[in-house]
């Protein structure tokens, strides 16, 4: 069966209201609060746009080069040991807030990527490599050193508990 | 030769197109991550790195939840909770606090939560988010508790 592409439709509308009315109250108490809460969202929007260009084309690559089925081959439910590394590995690699990676997950998840797998990709993005100097420099080699692992075998873990609460559902 | 070219040409569309497509479904998207990104902003004016060490109390095993909630709580980019981090660790709190603070704030986000519902589902982002809560307090800890064995 061909799937059906859905319908163009806005996501998100309801929050995006309720947020600029949040925005309009708290002007009326202090608009200079909202004024700097703009110029840190307008930062942050620049910030991540690059990021956003960089999800837009992967998406685009993996849905041009890799067919679904490939998809569901090495993430979803046959991908074995190789999916969660995958997971794991582009957990640790992605960068940029979470949110941002909603989208390619999303077409991932459409696709026939596990649900434990996003769990595994979401838990090892605690792990920031840029940020590892800074992190031993604040606190120490040791500390990074342990609390990467534990990250890391954290992610797994909890990837298994989403399998485990899956099954239960099914 | 033929038969080789019947079986690639209909299943691939043109790369632009497929651009297009992902292009489209990140605008349907637009209005989630503006309402987020709004939302980031608003409380990295509101919540205050001085509000957020004030939480702190003393005593390890309550810092521990209060760190995993406030780093939940918090938003901004990560090099702002090594920071405040270092910070409370020069005030004598924890380090199972201040783990849990600097992870949570990585991991977890009361922020983006109606997006993530939006997404992914709300039986998802439920399970997601509790086995994060759970599994920061026990790296948190762990670590700590490594640490100490080592020195």
């Amino acid at each position: 069966m061909k799937k059906q592409d859905k319908p163009f439709a806005f996501r998100g509308k309801y929050l995006l209201l309720t947020v600029l009315i949040l925005y309009g109250v708290i002007f009326l108490v202090s608009s200079q609060s909202v004024q700097l809460a703009l110029l840190k969202s307008g930062t942050i929007l620049v910030k991540i746009l690059p990021i956003f260009g960089v999800v837009i084309l992967f998406t685009s690559l993996l849905n041009f080069f890799i067919r679904p089925k490939q998809i569901a081959k090495h993430l979803g439910q046959d991908s074995g040991t190789k999916g969660w590394l995958w997971a794991l590995a582009a957990g640790v690699i992605s960068h940029g807030p979470m949110y941002a990676w909603y989208s390619l997950l999303e077409d991932l998840r459409s696709h026939g990527m596990k649900d434990e797998l996003i769990v595994v990709f979401f838990a090892s993005r605690a792990i920031k490599i840029p940020l590892l100097p800074m992190m031993i420099g604040y606190f120490g080699l040791t500390f990074t050193i342990l609390l990467s692992f534990y990250i890391l075998l954290g992610a797994l873990l909890q990837g298994l508990c989403m399998q485990l609460l899956q099954t239960k559902k099914m | 030769m033929e038969k080789k070219q019947r079986k690639q040409s209909p299943q691939r569309p043109a790369f632009l197109k497929v651009l297009q497509k992902s292009g489209l479904s990140f605008l349907a998207m637009a209005p989630l991550l503006l309402g987020v990104i709004g939302l980031v902003g608003l409380f990295q004016v509101l919540v205050t790195p001085k509000m957020l060490t004030s939480l702190f109390q003393g005593n390890s095993l309550l810092d521990t939840l209060i760190g995993t909630m406030s780093g939940a709580i918090a938003a901004g980019n990560p090099i702002v909770s090594y920071l405040i981090g270092g910070e409370l660790l020069e005030q004598g709190i924890s380090l199972y606090a201040v783990s849990a603070f600097i992870l949570s704030w990585v991991t977890l986000g009361f922020i983006q939560l109606p997006a993530e519902v939006e997404v992914f589902g709300g039986r998802f982002t439920l399970y997601r988010n509790i086995l994060s809560f759970v599994f920061t307090m026990l790296i948190a800890v762990l670590t700590t508790l490594s640490l100490q064995g080592l020195s």
